[in-house]
């Protein structure tokens, strides 16, 4: 992974010093909250609902332990003994005070680790795939890129007051673990018929108030030209965005009342001034930073398979978690794990101190110090040998780390909603816990397979409800909570935005809807290997209207 | 009847207050003053527009109440949550039963 | 009050305003005219010297025709957030190649003008207390490591490319 040198350092602590005189302005009154606010924003602070929150940025969802015990001292020392893990990898603490964010911002440092710019109207975390540098199925690495264009976004002169919030994702296989289409620039690492690497490039996609899938734009740009082009856009989008109206000043919007062809017009203008110039990336940058992402030398490790089978064989329990929560890695002696924060009725993404503890040592003993978070709020260890499986599930099982749930029904993504944000309407943890036990059974959650559950708290979207392939959707009607159901939405490469199925249900009612929902489409799929989402796509929303609201229903 | 209370997040640790009868924030919204009338509304968005200007406290507003015998309780389920902490456990409580809201 | 500053200090006896509406100009003062207004004016004559406000909304690249008859171009900053003046200036100084004065008007406070000057920007008009005490302090909030380029050059061989650190 990325190592600072001796500027980056610098540069961080620069950083610090320069908020640490920003906050002790603020507490001494010479700047006023207006002037101050886009200041914290762009340093991770928010005011949410009982507290300040901090948004500590996990630069493309990679850390390692030392990393990692960082994070459980900074829970322990300054908050209340926890961290929560987002859908764009970062974490949050919900209890800091204002006044302890400068001293925070130095402990990070000191790891190597940083709160800039994961808030504010400016080019945020650049969020990658959580299987990078371990999936059989990439054309590379996307990571090195994705730690370019951090550096590059970073305090950036021209950037640093757009429109809105500015998002990208990076995946490296056709196979997109990045949800590179609900961003604001999605990028796809490729190799052309010469093999060289380039970017297909899609702009303008999101969620939020009005759900938009990003529109392919290049087919193929040089690696090169990433900085160049990506400047193109934001320029674009600087200069034209909409700033009259905070719900339509994303790209998003940019591009649809513009139009893709002339907004691709416009980039391309630009971008001819921007190509071959400074902004061009040397092939010795490009391999340098390349460098810093090589994998780890991975031992053979054969008596792995022997040993699995008779692991498997002894205790099913292990067995579902290997069935689960273990993906294939290009080297055929090991296996990328998912950590499971989704426990039965527990906080989808949380952690504890001793939770995130114990994550590191075990990273340092079986993972080769490598720990990444994934978009759907889970610990990844991308590197495990098979012959270590076994020991592993053995250490995470009693720390309530060791759920065989990825993928499956109780591994909800849920915002914090009403419980803790400010901008909620309703609560997202009780549906999602609620969800959880009554499908926690290990057999009824085999039985229905892949089904993502997505919970926001309100329309901004940030449990990613709108690619669900069951959205829920927190609203307050006649001040009471309500949950609007979605149906058949996806964040892969076959992206769509779920439908609104109905009206909405209260709190005591959804649980029963959602099963309603589960047990129409067990009735009705070809075979137990059609996936939910397969299944919504072949009989579309009706079957589920009928359902849910009674056969005579047409529209919600 | 609905009447008000005057709320906000303290500048320093942005823990949610509510203006007391002496004029002192207080963390406990069963400690808040009620405006009953007009005139004590005006007179406590009046004192909240003077603390946010003098930096004590930010993202002031008066929010409506009801009285339920002695218990202050907030019409919207926002502020009940805001006065009462979230309705689910979390740290080493994350089981905890989800509280009425 | 306003006053404008440089690098160098404050500015005395600055020469230029904007135009107030139902107000005459001071006295002697020099205007810095509307972009449609000065558009207009440079058709009509073959005069120098001209100051020009660029509004977040106009199209910087039409001065490009006339930047030897220009002076001044003050970029608007209506709110200290609407960045497009950012982008103005960058454009102005980079792709234009104008060499003349480029100054902030508008909402100008002390965290912005690092920013603004790196992307060009060389004179500022401030009222804002904070900015005015901090300036007149020398003591600007500004990181001299930068993870870009920008205008405003500053040293390359920090090792890669894209960074730069200010001399």
């Amino acid at each position: 992974m990325y190592r600072y040198d001796e500027f980056d350092h610098a540069f961080v602590s620069a950083r610090v010093a320069q908020f640490r005189d920003q906050v002790e302005r603020r507490l001494s009154g010479e700047i006023a909250e207006d002037a101050f606010r886009p200041l914290r924003l762009m340093n991770g602070v928010y005011l949410q609902l009982h507290a300040y929150m901090l948004r500590v940025a996990i630069p493309y969802g990679t850390l390692n332990a030392k990393q990692m015990r960082m994070l459980a001292h900074i829970a322990r020392k300054y908050d209340r003994g926890y961290g929560h893990f987002t859908t764009r990898q970062n974490i949050q603490y919900n209890w800091p005070k204002l006044s302890d964010t400068p001293d925070i911002l130095t402990d990070l440092a000191s790891v190597e680790m940083h709160a800039i710019q994961t808030s504010g109207n400016c080019i945020r975390n650049v969020t990658a795939d959580h299987f990078a540098g371990a999936a059989a199925d990439e054309a590379a690495d996307p990571r090195p890129y994705a730690e370019i264009l951090r550096q590059w976004s970073s305090v950036h002169p021209e950037f640093s007051f757009l429109p809105r919030k500015f998002k990208i994702a990076v995946t490296g296989s056709e196979h997109d673990r990045a949800a590179i289409q609900v961003h604001d620039i999605g990028l796809q690492l490729k190799k052309n018929d010469k093999g060289e690497l380039g970017f297909a490039v899609w702009v303008g996609g999101g969620q939020g108030r009005t759900p938009l899938l990003a529109k392919k734009i290049r087919d193929f740009l040089p690696e090169e030209d990433l900085l160049s082009y990506t400047t193109a856009i934001v320029r674009v989008y600087n200069l034209h965005g909409r700033r009259d109206n905070k719900y339509k000043a994303r790209i998003k919007i940019l591009v649809h009342e513009t139009g893709v062809e002339e907004l691709t017009r416009q980039i391309e203008a630009e971008f001819v001034h921007l190509k071959d110039g400074e902004l061009k990336l040397p092939d010795q940058d490009i391999a340098a930073i390349t460098n810093y992402f090589a994998p780890p030398a991975l031992p053979e490790r054969p008596e792995g398979w022997a040993n699995l089978a008779a692991w498997k064989k002894a205790d099913e329990g292990f067995a579902r978690w290997v069935q689960q929560n273990v993906h294939p890695h290009k080297n055929p002696d090991y296996a990328s794990v998912t950590i499971s924060l989704k426990p039965i009725g527990g906080i989808p993404g949380d952690a504890t101190d001793s939770q995130m503890d114990l994550v590191a040592d075990l990273a340092e003993e079986y993972a080769f110090d490598e720990i990444r978070i994934s978009h759907e709020q889970n610990i990844i260890f991308p590197h495990v040998a098979i012959a270590d499986l076994e020991p592993l599930y053995r250490a995470l099982q009693p720390a309530g780390l060791g759920t065989a749930n990825a993928g499956l029904i109780t591994d909800i993504i849920a915002c914090p909603g009403l419980d803790y944000c400010a901008l909620a309407n309703a609560r997202s943890i009780p549906v999602a816990q609620e969800l959880s036990t009554r499908f926690g059974s290990a057999e009824r959650q085999a039985e229905i397979g892949e089904l993502k559950i997505k919970i926001s708290g309100c329309i901004n979207a940030c449990g990613h409800h709108h690619v669900g392939h069951i959205g829920l959707l927190g609203v307050e009607k006649k001040g009471a909570e309500l949950y609007q159901i979605t149906l058949g939405g996806s964040a892969d490469e076959n992206s769509s935005i779920g439908e609104i199925i109905g009206r909405g249900f209260e709190p005591e009612k959804v649980t029963d809807a959602v099963e309603t929902v589960v047990n129409t489409y067990l009735a009705i799929r070809t075979h137990a290997s059609e996936r939910f989402i397969d299944t919504y796509r072949r009989v579309g929303p009706q079957p589920f209207k009928d359902a849910l609201y009674g056969p005579s229903s047409k529209a919600a | 009847m609905i009447y008000k209370v005057l709320t906000a997040n303290r500048l320093g640790d942005g823990i949610a207050v509510w203006l007391n009868a002496s004029g002192e924030w207080t963390t406990s919204l069963q400690e808040a003053l009620v405006a009953r009338h007009a005139e004590a509304e005006a007179s406590l968005e009046a004192i909240g527009k003077r603390d946010f200007a003098a930096n004590k406290v930010l993202d002031v507003n008066l929010v409506e109440v009801e009285e339920d015998g002695e218990t202050i309780r907030p019409i919207r389920l926002r502020e009940r949550i805001r006065a009462e902490g979230p309705t689910v456990g979390y740290g080493e409580n994350a089981y905890a039963p989800t509280r009425a809201a | 009050m306003t006053k404008i500053w440089k690098e160098t200090g404050f500015v005395e006896n600055d020469a230029w305003a904007l135009p107030v509406e139902g107000e005459a100009l001071p006295e002697g003062a020099r205007p810095i005219l509307a972009l449609g207004e000065f558009l207009e004016q440079m058709e009509a004559s073959n005069e120098g010297g001209f100051g020009v406000l660029i509004a977040p909304a106009d199209d910087v690249t039409k001065l490009a025709p006339y930047l030897e008859r220009l002076a001044l171009v003050a970029l608007a900053f209506p709110a200290f957030n609407d960045g497009r003046a950012f982008s103005h200036a960058s454009l102005l100084r980079s792709r234009l190649g104008y060499e003349g004065e480029v100054r902030a008007v508008g909402d100008v406070l002390i965290d912005q003008i690092p920013l603004m000057i790196r992307c060009g920007i060389d004179s500022f008009a401030v009222k804002n207390p904070t900015a005015l005490k901090r300036l007149a302090e020398n003591r600007l909030p500004g990181i001299d490591l930068h993870t870009q380029p920008a205008f405003k050059s500053a040293e390359t061989g920090q090792r890669y490319s894209w960074r730069r650190k200010a001399s």
